[in-house]
């Protein structure tokens, strides 16, 4: 395992070249770079997005954890979106002077053009009420369809999924769903009656607070990726995918947990001590269920599944952003456009200038701003598939050849992935796909 | 001389524009001016009804300057204005050899213009003849890949048409019994031997059904539709086909009403054939100007069927059809160009997703929609309007082939609905959608029109108000006479006759 | 002979490894009577885990026990026993396949030093840090 990904083979080639269609993608893996070409615009690009990504992102992280602490089973979750001013005030593990690690700068809280966004959103003050039906606000439709991918899909790697099978997590839910419900004897009759129903929204709210935990570690990433850059500080899209690389193994080992609260006490479903990591049981599976396979949108497209037009099995769904056909319909209740419409709202200037120069300008910045998150994420899963490389592959200056052939029969598997037509893999490797 | 002051706009402008310095940037803005000068000095000859104007010409001929406006003619002189000014508008900028295009095309709107004011007969065939030469042209010199086909099938069918009406017209002047005339007044006063009235009515059929056109005379009709620039096809669609409508009700229905009466029936069956095989041929269209060239087909059916019917109503349907139908083609060829234009193509298995808010065409897609739920006469839009009384008044006289145009009138739901769901909906491919958005100047015209298609169908009187007084006493039944069945609805001889 | 973290300690290059099972509390059962298999990264391993990794975990004793886990197997095999199969079950539950018996490869990592014999059981020393998946 290393961290100098970027190191360029010098000496003559140990393997022959590939034949893989992608072949050039998977030679510049080898060489230590990421599956988009390193150009100065992709850097501008991709960075602009983390940046305006991370904004809303701050906002999902907190709301998905109160939803999984506080809301719980709540039948009427009106206001499951309101997030109250103490999770704004939460302090991020791994931002702030309280956090262990303290790699990225940024405060604990809430960041504050979030808070201004919150305050003003597009239209201007008034109550949060109606910012939130005129739906001028944070996206969290967006977050939700996420955790409902991974929930969906289920056991992507990890051990996640079968602790929520388990024994030890029926008694845990058991006990949380009777303190929350107490004295509320409708709803503790209900989970008499049907108590497999509870216990599917239970794991439904694990899911919610472990893509809660994933993201609160990946919202200061972003930021700090963004300050790096405002301070000249990357040289390359390789540069920036080396910093995920690195990240993702900072914190591979943060646990993932799902504690409920009801009053002051605290309900642990799923304890730190169950031994998951942020790596195993949020990362992998979300980049997964998010990135690749997520689930066939209502309204980007018709898809009909007798006429087999969605896949038998699930794991060869393919509606991810690495996929996805970003030109947002326009109607409501289609993700991908929610989180395009999320981050329009805080662009960096100078992707907003970019912008203006291509294409319609300001009139489909959704578009461009979708197409450069495409290129982002491409950017971001070539950091998970450079560190999946180094944790458990060798490092791409070995000097055995077989262990150079494990390296590209493992880069070949993951491009395979990218030959359905589909993919948008080749599509990214020009600047005019915008 | 307030009537030839309509011709002498267009006249004198079109040599004007042609002197123009070249390479000129007010080309466009002054071809504008003829026209849109015609249309105010129109409106205000609505009113302020001028007297007929009669000048002698050639009176050993029977040639004679005779013009006049009445209720049927107005309008389509101000639909033509219109249809002038708006194929001017939606001419490109980067139109090349401007002059020479919007020179020809004040000539067509001259002949159209000289055709409707016409009250000699031998005058309305010299407009008549004049709109062949520019409009071939216009096919010809700045028409789609396949323009030299499309001129020279335009120009065969345009000649025979010519021929047809040369040898008709002459011919009903000819055997006027008081000696040769060919003043309207006297070929509406003095009707032919029923035996001569037939020939003469064959060969205005062939003329007149060639310019419409009606199956199976409509041989020209796609081709040069689909290869004619953006501008000419909503002249020709929304303009000079007309001509063949207006000829058939004038001389027709007017100069030789018992042949028609006569033959009125097989006409009927041959409107309401027109109109499904029309409708039909639209609805397996895979490209949109052919698509709105069989949908125009299917509509000029109806038209025939109306006049065929001759009844009060439904000739008051013919002029309203004529006017909203003109509206709603030069609007559906107008946006259909505007599409090619931006996309390149106007295939529909190449097109999809346009009306993506992002990079399609939403604007132009969403005018598309109302411009063929138009088509389709959708209550609250011209075509409605002109369609039902089309309808009311040919079912009197002819309950199946209404029926049967009705069928019809359905179908174009159906291909409307086909086209939008092609072209409007699906994915857009990020691909091809590499085109600017439309520019308010670009919308102009489809704005002007669908404005009109809008008025028009919420305030029917613009489509019917003028004609009421010059229908009625064209018309050959009555719209009470029950006289093919019993059942046939007799209430509607309420409306006005 | 010593046990098996006795012999760690001895060779003073596990200071890394030592102080994770300390910190992960696993220490009393490594000095059970097993026997175990331990692969057993040198403190290089570690050291060339990008910042942040090993703070993380010894922040998070469930996590890292877990990540130790899986470098012990039950029982006592020596390097021509474990090359027999092409993989073993470790304590963490997943498998540790058995790459190369010349040179002997676990998982992604060579053992640099095999068969050191303890009293509960038999340490081989890695070159690096192996994770599960």
């Amino acid at each position: 395992m290393t961290t100098s990904l970027a190191s360029e083979r010098t000496t003559a080639p140990l393997i022959p070249p590939s034949t893989h269609p992608y072949a050039e993608v998977i030679h510049r893996l080898e060489a230590g770079g990421s599956m988009l070409p390193d150009t100065p615009e992709n850097l501008q690009q991709i960075i602009g997005i983390y940046k305006a990504y991370a904004v809303p992102m701050d906002f999902y992280w907190r709301d998905l954890l109160y939803i999984a602490e506080r809301v719980f089973l709540n039948p009427l979750p009106a206001f499951k979106y309101f997030l109250p001013q103490e999770y704004l005030d939460l302090p991020n593990s791994y931002a702030g002077d309280q956090a262990k690690l303290r790699i990225w700068r940024g405060g604990e809280k809430a960041h504050p053009e979030l808070l201004a966004f919150m305050e003003r959103g597009e239209t201007g003050r008034m109550p949060r009420l109606l910012h939130h039906l005129w739906h001028d606000r944070v996206n969290m439709e967006f977050a939700e369809a996420c955790m409902q991918a991974m929930f969906w899909h289920q056991g992507m790697g990890g051990r996640f999924n079968d602790y929520l099978e388990s024994e030890a997590y029926r008694a845990n839910a058991d006990r949380a769903i009777r303190a929350y419900f107490q004295g509320n004897p409708l709803m503790l009759g209900l989970y008499r009656l049907f108590p497999e129903m509870f216990l599917e929204q239970v794991k439904r709210l694990s899911y919610t607070a472990n893509l809660g935990l994933f993201w609160e570690v990946m919202a200061p990433v972003f930021f700090e990726m963004s300050d790096i850059y405002d301070e000249g500080g990357f040289q390359g899209v390789p540069d920036a995918m080396d910093f995920l690389v690195n990240g993702i193994f900072a914190v591979a080992g943060r646990p993932i947990y799902h504690h409920v609260y009801v009053g002051d006490t605290c309900y642990e479903i799923i304890p730190k001590s169950a031994g998951f990591t942020w790596l195993y049981e949020a990362a992998l599976p979300y980049v997964e269920a998010v990135f690749y396979r997520t689930s066939p949108f209502r309204g980007t497209r018709s898809y009909n599944a007798q006429a087999h037009q969605v896949p038998a099995d699930q794991a060869d769904f393919h509606y991810g952003i690495l996929y996805a056909d970003v030109f947002p319909v326009g109607s409501a209740g289609i993700p991908p456009t929610l989180l395009m419409q999320d981050m329009l709202h805080f662009l960096p200037p100078y992707l907003k200038d970019l912008y203006k120069q291509h294409k319609r300008g300001e009139e489909d910045e959704l578009i461009q701003l979708g197409i450069s998150f495409q290129r982002s994420m491409y950017n971001v899963t070539s950091a998970v598939i450079q560190a999946l490389r180094g944790a458990l592959l060798y490092p791409l200056d070995d000097t055995d050849p077989e262990h150079l052939l494990a390296n590209r029969r493992f880069f070949e598997a993951q491009m395979d992935r990218f030959l359905r037509p589909e993919a948008r893999l080749s599509d990214i490797q020009s600047q005019d796909y915008r | 001389m307030q009537l030839l002051l309509l011709l002498l706009i267009p006249l004198l402008a079109a040599p004007l524009l042609l002197v123009l310095p070249a390479g000129s940037r007010g080309v466009r803005s002054a071809a504008l001016v003829a026209p849109l000068l015609q249309l105010g000095w129109g409106f205000w000859l609505w009113g302020h009804p001028p007297g007929e104007l009669s000048l002698p010409w050639l009176p050993r001929i029977g040639l004679a300057l005779e013009l006049g406006l009445d209720g049927i003619a107005l309008p389509l002189v101000l639909l033509a204005a219109l249809l002038t000014a708006m194929a001017t508008l939606a001419t490109p900028v980067e139109q090349p050899r401007q002059r020479l295009f919007f020179a020809l095309l004040l000539f067509t709107n001259l002949g159209l213009v000289g055709a409707f004011l016409a009250r000699n007969a031998l005058l309305f065939l010299i407009a008549y003849e004049l709109i062949l030469i520019p409009t071939t042209l216009l096919v010809a010199t700045w028409g789609g890949e396949r323009r030299a086909g499309a001129a020279i099938r335009f120009l065969t069918y345009g000649a025979l048409s010519g021929v047809a009406l040369v040898a008709g017209i002459l011919a009903l002047g000819w055997l006027q019994p008081g000696g040769v005339d060919f003043s309207y007044a006297s070929l509406a006063a003095q009707p032919l031997p029923l035996q001569q009235q037939r020939w003469v009515l064959a060969l205005l059929l062939l003329a007149f059904g060639l310019k419409l056109p009606v199956v199976p005379l409509h041989g020209w009709q796609p081709l040069t539709y689909s290869q004619a620039p953006t501008p000419v096809a909503m002249l020709l669609s929304g303009a000079v086909s007309k001509l063949g409508a207006y000829g058939l009700l004038c001389f027709g229905v007017g100069f030789l009403p018992e042949a028609w009466a006569a033959w009125s029936p097989w006409l009927a069956a041959l409107g309401a054939f027109s109109a499904l095989y029309g409708a039909l041929n639209a609805v397996v269209q895979l490209e949109m100007r052919r698509l709105v060239a069989y949908s125009s087909l299917g509509h000029m059916g109806m038209l025939l069927l109306a006049l065929a019917a001759a009844t009060p109503v439904s000739l008051q349907g013919v002029v309203a059809q004529m006017l909203a139908h003109g509206l709603i083609i030069a609007l559906l060829f107008c946006l259909v160009g505007l599409i090619e234009r931006k996309t390149g193509t106007s295939a529909i298995p190449e097109l999809s997703g346009l009306l993506n808010p992002q990079r399609g065409l939403p604007f132009t897609m969403g005018l598309m929609l109302l411009a063929l739920l138009a088509a389709a006469g959708v209550p609250g839009l011209a075509g409605f309007v002109a369609e039902l009384l089309v309808f009311e008044g040919s079912w009197v006289a002819f309950p199946w082939p209404t029926l049967l145009c009705l069928l019809a009138s359905g179908l174009t739901a159906v291909y409307a609905i086909r086209l939008f769901n092609r072209v409007g909906f699906g994915r857009l491919d990020n691909a091809r959608a590499d085109w600017v958005s439309t520019t308010w100047l670009e919308r102009t015209p489809a704005l002007v029109l669908t404005a009109l298609v809008l008025l028009a169908g919420l305030w029917p009187a613009a489509l019917t108000g003028f004609s009421e007084g010059a229908t009625g006493p064209l018309a050959l039944r009555s719209s009470d006479a029950v006289s093919v069945i019993a059942a046939a609805p007799t209430h509607i001889t309420e409306l006005p006759a | 002979m010593a046990s098996i973290l006795d012999t760690a300690a001895a060779a003073g290059a596990f200071n890394t490894l030592l102080a994770a099972v300390d910190a992960a509390g696993l220490r009393a059962a490594l000095e059970g009577p097993g026997p175990f298999t331990v692969f057993a990264p040198v403190d290089d391993a570690f050291a060339a885990l990008p910042p942040g990794t090993v703070q993380t975990l010894v922040d998070n004793p469930p996590q890292l026990a877990r990540i130790l886990k899986y470098h012990v197997l039950a029982g006592a095999y020596s390097r021509e026993q474990l090359v027999a199969e092409p993989a073993w079950t470790s304590l963490e539950g997943a498998p540790i396949p058995i790459r190369r018996s010349d040179p002997f490869e676990v998982k992604n990592a060579t053992v640099v030093n095999a068969d050191l014999l303890c009293d509960n059981g038999v340490v081989h020393v890695i070159n690096r840090v192996i994770l599960p998946g």
